[in-house]
């Protein structure tokens, strides 16, 4: 067993209103990955919060490397040892990568470009990063964003690297070579506190896993000593029978079907249709082009097909399909589907103002029962129907999104990545209203970077690949290999 | 009302406080401060600064801002009073008006929303286009010579409130109406807050957009009406610098210039701490060269307590 490097004494923390941290007690060894998981609002971001010297607890003690610590900010766990690469990657986006890695640490007034250059591009190439130091950060992708982070953590000398749900934004491919790295991390005798959402990856690269809920450590595990079903249980508290529930029957009749669609000049030549009470998933790494097929679709960007029929009418492209029964679950909730100012009423009265409105008038009465309808039907968790979005989790927001979006049935709903970044259980949730909405006849187009969904839930699969669609996987023939084979542009 | 609900509402106002502080203080330092015919006296100067600071809050809560105001101002009271002066009728004096600011807010609105620019840009070369084509109209010159009757919209009175406050009160209670029960107000807060959310909840985004710059116009016209009415005549450098007293208004009353947030309530309030210091200083007998330095540390002060709560 080796030495612990960090350990955790009853930490607890309180926010107004909330107890976010309840004596929570833990170990980092050294040269491990330690996986943390739990639902969102679990505790897991307070408690990398307080070891990196963000947020202080209330009570309990941190020991690193033997002594008592207590890190007045994140600058000074830093320079302990204690790096953060945060999901939003605080980068200088029109900064070099030398620049970036040493912002901060320049000793003095002096700063010799050339110099640091020439100490990143050694460190780079030692790690085997195939990026250059002279390269503005803008120009990077999410993934070479991150090891450029990495890369600063181990400029300064990290011991400890904490990594906030690193694989939510990158492609499989992308994660995969992470994963790599963070095994060579190891190798260099550095621990690696690894927060992810998805379970696979976790088996894939940690030593053990510690699991929290509602603020407090349900457990710690040997990776081996636990199965996917226990870490569930574990999560949520209950068991999940099945996280992809089927009870919808796919019929031959077509609700909708599109030929040649072609999406800005990214995406060419999509064809498909779905079939009534089926759920058609596209599948596809970041940046291959699905989310765009939904936006073309919708009329947010441009697009033209050769014929598009939707319930047998024939559809031109216009800005305005939701007028035709087009609905769509955008990507990014924060940023496309929610107004985080407003409260809960207000954002799903937004695309449904016509319920309750005459004229220019509003009746907030009516927007009020409308409101309390859709939080009852969808169990949204608010204090008040007026409670600001911005304040929910994420799971909720996304029900919120999801209430405004399918308060009036469509006739095809487009579900763009709809539980990114959400808990197990507000998952299975999403899951049982899109069956719900196949079996009522709506269209569903299902579109995800997640392998297990899409295998789990979806009737029929396109995969896309740089913008062109690499072929349809019926049922029968879906498996993660042959996605991940299309997807890749690897088709035998 | 409990204690609870008076200080959530004064959370929501904060403007009020700061109201209260101005009219407390003043009245401590002058015994010719609190009394009925200043208050109206204040109400009135105050009148034509809220109303084009009404539109203001419209602009700005929908995340944009109109420095093309002051301008608009001048070049509605040009064209105002160049058709009385030839004999125009006042209605159609008045119309004239109302149509420049509701085209420049068009033209405004248009340029934003389809040509995807940034609304500083677009009506700071509208400020500079308005007051050009006023300073060329004029001759730089001043317009005069109208019928007494005119007079009555900017210096009469209705049982002894003034014409301009009796205006300014009733555009206020549309405005609140507009912004608080209308799609347009719903609206202008979700555009505000988040464009992109509001356009893909079918939001019709550019339609909008161009209709709060319009309202931005008509109102500045309307305050350009009353003021010709109230000097008797228009002068090529009316509203210089407006554009600037309806902003901090704006912002004295709650608004953020990133958008989605601000109330016209609240504008109000600000309008009349700009309107009281200017007033309380006067009677004071506080140097003009000094004046400006008290407002903006007014303006500082709101902003700086208002970001902490």
């Amino acid at each position: 067993m080796s030495e612990k490097i960090l350990e955790v004494r009853n930490v607890s923390k309180t926010f107004p209103g909330v107890q976010a941290l309840k004596d929570v007690s833990l170990d980092v060894h050294e040269k491990e990955v330690l996986a943390l998981v739990g639902e969102n609002g679990a505790g897991k971001s307070t408690l990398i919060k307080i070891i990196s010297g963000v947020h202080k607890a209330d009570s309990g003690e941190i020991y690193y490397l033997g002594k008592k610590v207590n890190f007045k900010d994140p600058t000074e766990a830093i320079a302990s040892g204690i790096s953060t690469i945060h999901q939003e990657l605080n980068l200088f986006e029109e900064l070099t990568v030398a620049e970036n890695i040493f912002v901060g640490n320049v000793k003095g007034f002096s700063f010799s470009k050339k110099k640091a250059f020439k100490v990143v591009s050694e460190l780079l190439d030692s790690l085997k990063f195939n990026i250059r130091a002279d390269e503005k950060v803008k120009n990077l992708n999410t993934s070479e964003k991150q090891l450029v982070s990495i890369a600063k953590a181990l400029f300064l000398n990290a011991r400890i690297i904490i990594m906030d749900e690193p694989t939510a934004t990158i492609t499989e491919y992308e994660a995969e070579r992470l994963f790599e790295i963070v095994k060579g991390l190891k190798a260099k005798g550095v621990s690696v506190i690894f927060i992810s959402h998805r379970l696979e990856e976790i088996y894939q690269i940690a030593d053990r896993v510690a699991v929290l809920r509602d603020g407090e450590l349900i457990g710690v595990k040997h990776i081996t000593e636990v199965d996917r079903e226990e870490l569930i249980r574990m999560m949520v508290g209950r068991k999940i029978e099945e996280m992809y529930p089927k009870f919808n029957r796919p019929e031959k009749e077509t609700i909708f079907a599109v030929e040649n669609l072609s999406v800005g000049t990214f995406v060419k030549n999509v064809t498909f249709d779905v079939r009534k009470g089926e759920i058609f998933g596209i599948a596809g790494l970041v940046g291959s082009g699905k989310s765009e097929i939904a936006l073309g679709i919708f009329g947010h960007l441009p697009a033209n097909w050769s014929k598009m029929v939707l319930n047998n009418n024939e559809l031109q492209p216009s800005k305005n399909m939701l007028e035709h029964g087009i609905a769509l679950v955008p990507e990014d909730r924060k940023k496309m589907g929610l107004v985080l100012e407003l409260d809960v009423t207000k954002n799903i009265v937004l695309q449904n103002t016509n319920e309750v409105s005459r004229g220019l008038h509003i009746s907030w009465k009516k927007a009020k029962v409308l409101a309390s309808e859709e939080v009852k039907k969808y169990s949204i968790k608010v204090t008040s129907i007026y409670q600001k979005v911005k304040t929910l989790s994420g799971g909720n927001q996304q029900k919120v999104v999801l209430a405004k979006v399918l308060r009036k049935t469509p006739r095809l709903v487009m579900l763009v990545e709809p539980t990114r970044g959400i808990d197990v259980a507000t998952k299975v949730e999403v899951y049982n209203i899109v069956n719900r909405l196949a079996n009522e006849g709506v269209g569903v187009i299902f579109i995800s970077s997640e392998l297990p969904e899409i295998l789990g839930l979806c009737d029929r699969v396109l995969v896309m690949h740089r913008g062109r669609s690499m072929g349809i996987l019926d049922r029968h023939e879906l498996s993660e290999e042959r996605i991940i084979k299309l997807a890749t542009g690897v088709d035998d | 009302m409990s204690w609870r609900k008076i200080t959530a509402k004064l959370r929501e106002y904060p403007a009020v406080v700061g109201l209260v502080g101005v009219v407390v203080l003043f009245s401590l330092l002058s015994d010719r401060f609190f009394t009925l015919s200043n208050f109206v006296n204040v109400l009135r100067q105050v009148s034509m600064q809220a109303i084009i600071a009404f539109g203001m809050t419209v602009v700005i809560i929908s995340g944009g801002i109109d420095l093309s105001v002051g301008s608009v101002f001048a070049l509605s009271a040009a064209i105002l009073a160049s058709t009385i002066a030839k004999g125009g009728s006042i209605l159609l004096g008045i119309l004239a008006a109302l149509l420049v600011g509701a085209g420049f807010g068009f033209f405004n609105g248009f340029v934003i929303a389809k040509g995807r620019l940034q609304p500083f840009i677009v009506t700071l070369a509208t400020m500079a286009i308005a007051r050009s084509l006023t300073l060329a109209y004029m001759e730089g010159m001043p317009i005069t010579g109208f019928p007494s009757s005119f007079r009555f919209i900017g210096a009469g009175d209705i049982l002894g409130i003034p014409v301009p406050v009796i205006i300014m009160f009733s555009l206020l209670l549309l405005m609140f109406y507009l912004t608080r029960y209308t799609k347009f107000g719903l609206y202008a807060y979700s555009i505000g807050g988040n464009e992109l959310a509001s356009k893909l909840s079918g939001v019709k985004v550019d339609l909008y957009k161009i209709s709060f710059y319009i309202l931005s116009g008509v109102l500045t016209a309307v305050s350009a009406v009353i003021l010709t009415s109230r000097l008797n005549s228009a002068q090529p450098t009316f509203g210089v610098g407006y554009e600037l007293d309806a902003i901090a208004a704006v912002v004295l009353g709650g608004a953020s210039l990133s958008g989605g947030k601000g109330s016209v309530l609240g504008t109000f309030f600000g309008a009349l701490i700009m309107g009281i210091l200017n007033n309380g200083m006067n009677i004071l007998n506080v140097s003009p060269f000094y004046q400006d330095a008290v407002k903006g540390i007014v303006i500082l002060t709101a902003v700086l307590v208002e970001r902490e709560g």
